[in-house]
């Protein structure tokens, strides 16, 4: 009992650990360390990758590549900025990668269109449902670049500035591109809400 | 631009009535920081739909392989340390490491190499002067043991000092044993090129009563060619008492000297 007892006092204190911390760990030669990260950022990470490839089988492999690259590159880690902007930059870099590899077929679209032309029974769930499954095609339907600055704006939970790191630019332009996207984001969802 | 007027252009937009001109000015506010995007009802309800979206959830095989990955990584860590990029970084290291030890080596066998020379003469003429001050103390013994020891201890010096040469001219002329005298004589032929030992040599002749001593200063003065020996050795040759055996070698090393 008392060990299992330090056991959970001890796994609830690395818990509290902050991200650099167990990054500058797995650097310094504590890979298990890179486990607590994994599982704070694997379903941000997977949903990032989903959004822009909208593959999960796909997306998993893209994860795994992340992480594999944070183990390969960790001598890099210098420690003084943000972890998670580190992953995602690591994480485009992946994405962009297999970008150039094999350009990603259209979003089945279809499947999507299809489920919500045939819904008859229109409850709740299903009603949020169709809207969540329009906003996913009206997102496909984005551009990449548009597509990436609001699925980072969510995943690096609206830090403009940090977002400026990994696309290279100001915070302010960071604003005006989320703008611009979820502007052409509500065209186009008001597009599909007339159509359906 | 007046809170006012930015408050109007907001209600607008959110009315949906804002025109295209009035959509540009927005963007330039918000690039400015005048105008928060949550402050645009429609575009902020999209953006919290964007956020509420349920994430995937990853599959256990993910999982499984994220984790067979680290088990990998870590085995790694615990018996392979110098693994590709590790190596990478630690390569100019050791090169400049090597390269420092190596300057150290060079620039300390230069620096280095007169000091320990000077230290090494140094310590050798102490020696020298400790074996000297030795051999002239044991000169002195009653045992005549202890004087041959004296006297072979001369051999071990290289460069003798006066007080050495000294010591042992007077071991050849005064010693009262036979056998320290000779191997007075013996040590002394070592240093026949300094001219002090020469003169005394020559002059040990006529002071020599033992034949075995006489007979080997004869043997050395021609040895040596020491022409100023022959008035010595005519007067030991002219002498009663000097044994027959001694009167031939005289002969035979003035022959050699005249």
């Amino acid at each position: 009992m008392k060990l299992q007892a330090v056991t959970l006092h001890e796994t609830l204190n690395l818990e509290t650990l902050s991200d650099n911390y167990l990054m500058n760990k797995v650097r310094d030669g504590d890979p298990e360390k890179l486990g607590l990260l994994y599982e704070r950022y694997k379903r941000p990470l997977l949903g990032f990758f989903i959004g822009m490839l909208r593959d999960k089988e796909l997306s998993e492999d893209l994860v795994q590549n992340t992480f594999a690259r944070i183990l390969k590159y960790r001598h890099l880690y210098r420690g003084d900025g943000d972890f998670r902007t580190w992953m995602f930059h690591i994480a485009r870099n992946v994405k962009n990668d297999h970008f150039k590899k094999k350009r990603v077929d259209q979003v089945p679209v279809d499947k999507w269109t299809e489920r919500i032309g045939h819904s008859e029974i229109r409850s709740e769930e299903i009603q949020q449902e169709e809207e969540l499954g329009m906003l996913s095609i009206a997102m496909e339907r984005l551009s990449e670049e548009k597509r990436e600055v609001l699925l980072l704006s969510k995943y690096q939970e609206k830090k403009y500035q940090e977002i400026g790191l990994l696309l290279g630019c100001s915070e302010s332009a960071v604003k005006v591109k989320v703008f611009r996207a979820l502007q052409e984001l509500k065209a186009v969802y008001q597009q599909l809400e007339k159509t359906y | 631009m007046e809170n006012e007027k930015v408050n109007e252009l907001i209600l607008k937009y959110n009315e949906g009535l804002a025109t295209q001109n009035e959509i540009l000015l927005i963007e330039k506010l918000v690039e400015t920081g005048e105008i928060d995007l949550t402050q645009l009802e429609s575009l902020h309800k999209l953006d919290e739909k964007i956020t509420h979206q349920p994430d995937a959830v990853p599959s256990i095989e993910m999982d499984h392989r994220f984790y067979e990955m680290l088990g990998r990584e870590k085995r790694k860590a615990t018996s392979f340390t110098f693994s590709l990029p590790e190596w990478n970084v630690l390569f100019p290291r050791l090169a400049l490491g090597c390269a420092l030890i190596l300057v150290g080596f060079v620039s300390g066998f230069w620096i280095k190499q007169p000091t320990a020379g000077s230290e090494v003469t140094q310590l050798t003429l102490q020696v020298a002067e400790l074996k000297e001050m030795m051999m002239i103390s044991l000169l002195e013994k009653e045992s005549a043991t202890e004087r041959l020891k004296a006297v072979s201890l001369t051999q071990e010096i290289t460069d003798p000092s006066k007080k050495v040469t000294a010591a042992l001219l007077k071991t050849l002329n005064a010693d009262p044993n036979v056998n320290v005298r000779l191997a007075a004589l013996d040590a002394l032929q070592g240093y026949v090129n300094l001219a002090d030992v020469r003169v005394g040599l020559v002059r040990s002749i006529a002071l020599q009563e033992s034949p075995l001593v006489q007979l080997a200063l004869a043997e050395l003065m021609a040895v040596i060619q020491e022409k100023s020996s022959v008035s010595e050795l005519k007067k030991v040759l002219d002498k009663k008492e000097t044994p027959k055996e001694v009167k031939d070698k005289i002969k035979k090393s003035l022959d050699v000297l005249i």
